[in-house]
């Protein structure tokens, strides 16, 4: 059965190939980390609930996207219909940070015109003596673009958890405040099963066998 | 519930006498490897089965090999045996003695018991005999299908390889061993690539690895208009691709005994075609072509499969000819299965979806490597027509579950089909798609919307970015 939750919220994973997008959503979805896994070609999906609150559950249908650059022209498409993004760079490898710049031009031109709410992710953080960017430069990167920063490692499973429910909570507080709005025709964000009428229709059904009896 | 036979038996065991402890070892035994799936004979049975579903002749349908299911029935059916002991045994010392009548009776049961056991023995036996002269008629049907391929066929390729007989041959498959062959043959060589040029082209590969590897950054003038930066991206990203390639076989992996070809072929297809370049899903096409041929003719088959139409569409991601060849496959798809079209629209599932992955790397990450052969041997002689067919045969084979999905769960479920798919079953699904609407066919129906297409573009430019 279908297990409850308020809202669905759809988020892409983007970023440069090998910076190990896929493991990172493996890690937060299936709770493994694979060491070797195939280049994502087009698109890969998966999908988690998240409780926010106790009671408050998010239904997040992950998108993950293949990194090279000749698939861009693909995967941007896919940007209009996702409320929230993980852009992901590699912190051992300097020239994926160098590209988030273009990342996020790249995006502010497709996903007109609604808007994606990201976060970036230096990845990798558990090969800190391979380190090429430093947290100071990729914070100030992050703040210059308004987005929050944060250091993941699918290998070790640090923040794996907080990169997407942090993301997953500020999208419920702009849905809360009315500052994203459900559109009939976009994918970003769709209603579910709100858990108190589902209480309600379980009364009815118990009254109606108390009824019965 | 999943536990409940083997505590049963757990429970039997501590209930019974203790003599006979051995036999309810042995039925728990069984009772676990069946709740395991029994790796080993299941592996043993694939094999035979792969082969049989492979190669089967068109003549007889093959006995399908027992399911665990039988065998706990067979063993069921054996049970009495070992109560045999039970009835027979003269009763203790310090009981009295079996009356005559009653021994008598037991004796005949035993006889009777041993009579069945003893019919049911000789049937099992019959059954493996058959089972083996089964085998044997696949393998020769496969040894036979090899010499017909060997003597018949490729000698006269010219004139038989579009007779019915060979059509109908290579539908069930090429044996291994000329699939190879066939495939060259039947991609040919309108590049008119020679092993020369395939040397020439590694040669240079490998003067760029090394110049990369040293830190040098001399650009050729020829391919100006790809930075070096792009190139060397490119480099980079084959030999991270290649270790990622098929990891599962553990062959294309450094150190591994394909590592080198596959990073050879690569390479000099970057060298051969700067302007395609190293595509992500290409390395899986050149590894399914290494298990078959050698590296020169690997690589001529590899760029002349790259240069067929819809693959040059995909590989330089031409964005608006792959939007036409997925609204062809829409035709064809709202034509043979409507109902599942329509679920598809009312989910937004469009074909990008799960086509992009399936026709770039030619099915061979998403579906079993050998089914993936048989697919690409139908793909050798019909062309890119099939590679949707067989997209539809898919959604055929599956239409009942994924009318019942959404669409996060149907997008996943095709984006990973299962890893048991039967190919006699995925083949029999391909087989019942028509490619033709109102009486049009493939290359038609493409032609006509590519031509709309390029009207469109004409009419009002602003359309494309």
């Amino acid at each position: 059965m279908e297990a409850i939750w308020l809202y669905q919220f759809r988020l892409i994973v983007i970023g440069d190939s090998t910076v190990g997008k896929s493991c990172l959503i493996r890690r937060f979805t299936e709770g493994r980390f694979a060491p070797v896994s195939d280049p994502t070609v087009g698109v890969d999906f998966f999908s988690r609930l998240v409780e926010i609150e106790p009671g408050k559950r998010i239904k997040l249908q992950i998108w993950d996207t293949a990194g090279q650059e000749r698939f861009r022209s693909i995967t941007r498409a896919y940007y209009r219909n996702s409320v929230g993004g993980l852009l992901l760079f590699d912190i051992t490898n300097r020239r994926s940070f160098q590209n988030v710049h273009e990342w996020l031009e790249e995006t502010k031109v497709h996903v007109q015109p609604y808007q994606i709410v990201f976060v970036l992710v230096g990845h990798k953080c558990d090969l800190d003596t391979q380190r090429q960017v430093t947290r100071h430069e990729a914070e100030k990167l992050a703040a210059a673009y308004g987005m929050k920063y944060i250091e993941t490692s699918a290998r070790d499973a640090i923040n794996v958890e907080k990169a997407f429910t942090d993301l997953t909570r500020d999208i419920y507080e702009l849905v809360k405040r009315g500052e994203i709005t459900i559109q009939e025709g976009w994918e970003g964000v769709k209603s579910g099963f709100v858990p108190n009428v589902v209480h309600s229709s379980e009364e009815v059904v118990k009254s109606e066998r108390r009824c019965l009896c | 519930m999943a536990v409940s036979p083997a505590l049963l038996l757990f429970m039997d065991r501590n209930l019974l006498a203790r003599k006979h402890n051995a036999r309810f070892d042995r039925q728990r035994d069984l009772g676990w490897k069946l709740f395991g799936k029994v790796p080993l004979r299941e592996n043993a049975q694939k094999d035979s089965k792969r082969i049989q579903k492979e190669h089967e002749d068109k003549a007889g349908s093959p006995s399908r090999p027992p399911s665990p299911k039988q065998n706990v029935r067979k063993n069921l059916d054996f049970e009495p045996l070992s109560t045999t002991a039970l009835i027979l045994e003269d009763r203790p010392a310090n009981l009295p003695a079996k009356p005559a009548e009653e021994a008598q009776k037991h004796r005949q049961q035993y006889e009777e018991m041993v009579v069945q056991a003893k019919k049911r023995e000789l049937k099992e036996a019959q059954r493996r005999k058959k089972q083996l002269e089964e085998r044997c008629r696949v393998e020769e049907s496969i040894g036979n299908a090899v010499l017909t391929w060997n003597n018949e066929i490729l000698p006269n390729w010219d004139t038989m390889w579009c007779s019915r007989k060979v059509r109908d041959l290579w539908w069930q498959g090429i044996p291994p061993s000329v699939r190879g062959k066939v495939w060259s043959l039947a991609i040919g060589n309108e590049l008119n690539i020679t092993h020369e040029l395939f040397d020439i082209c590694l040669a240079r590969a490998k003067e760029r690895w090394r110049s990369l590897s040293t830190g040098g950054s001399e650009v050729e003038s020829e391919d100006a208009g790809f930075s070096a930066a792009d190139r060397e991206a490119s480099l980079e990203l084959i030999k991270l691709d290649i270790s990622r390639t098929f990891p599962n076989l553990c062959i294309f992996q450094q150190g591994g005994p394909y590592h080198d070809m596959l990073h050879s072929i690569l390479g000099a297809y970057t060298c051969y075609r700067p302007d395609v370049g190293y595509v992500q899903g290409m390395s899986f096409i050149a590894a399914v072509l290494i298990l078959n041929l050698d590296t020169a003719d690997a690589f001529i088959a590899f760029s002349n499969l790259l240069n067929k139409p819809c693959q040059m569409a995909f590989f330089r991601v031409d964005h608006s000819l792959m939007l036409t060849y997925f609204a062809a496959f829409e035709v064809f798809f709202e034509e043979n299965l409507p109902k599942l079209f329509a679920h598809f629209k009312k989910n937004n599932l469009t074909p990008d979806i799960y086509l992009i992955d399936w026709i770039f790397t030619l099915y061979s990450r998403s579906l079993p490597l050998d089914l993936a052969c048989r697919v690409w041997d139908v793909f050798c002689r019909d062309g890119e027509e099939f590679l949707f067919r067989t997209a539809l045969g898919i959604l055929k084979l599956f239409e009942d579950i994924l009318a019942r999905m959404d669409f996060i769960h149907s997008a996943q479920f095709l984006t990973r089909l299962p890893e048991d798919l039967p190919a006699e079953e995925v083949f029999a699904a391909i087989a019942a798609i028509q490619m033709q609407s109102r009486n049009k066919k493939w290359a038609q129906v493409l032609a006509a919307l590519q031509k709309d297409s390029r009207e469109m573009e004409k009419g009002s430019p602003s359309l494309r970015h």
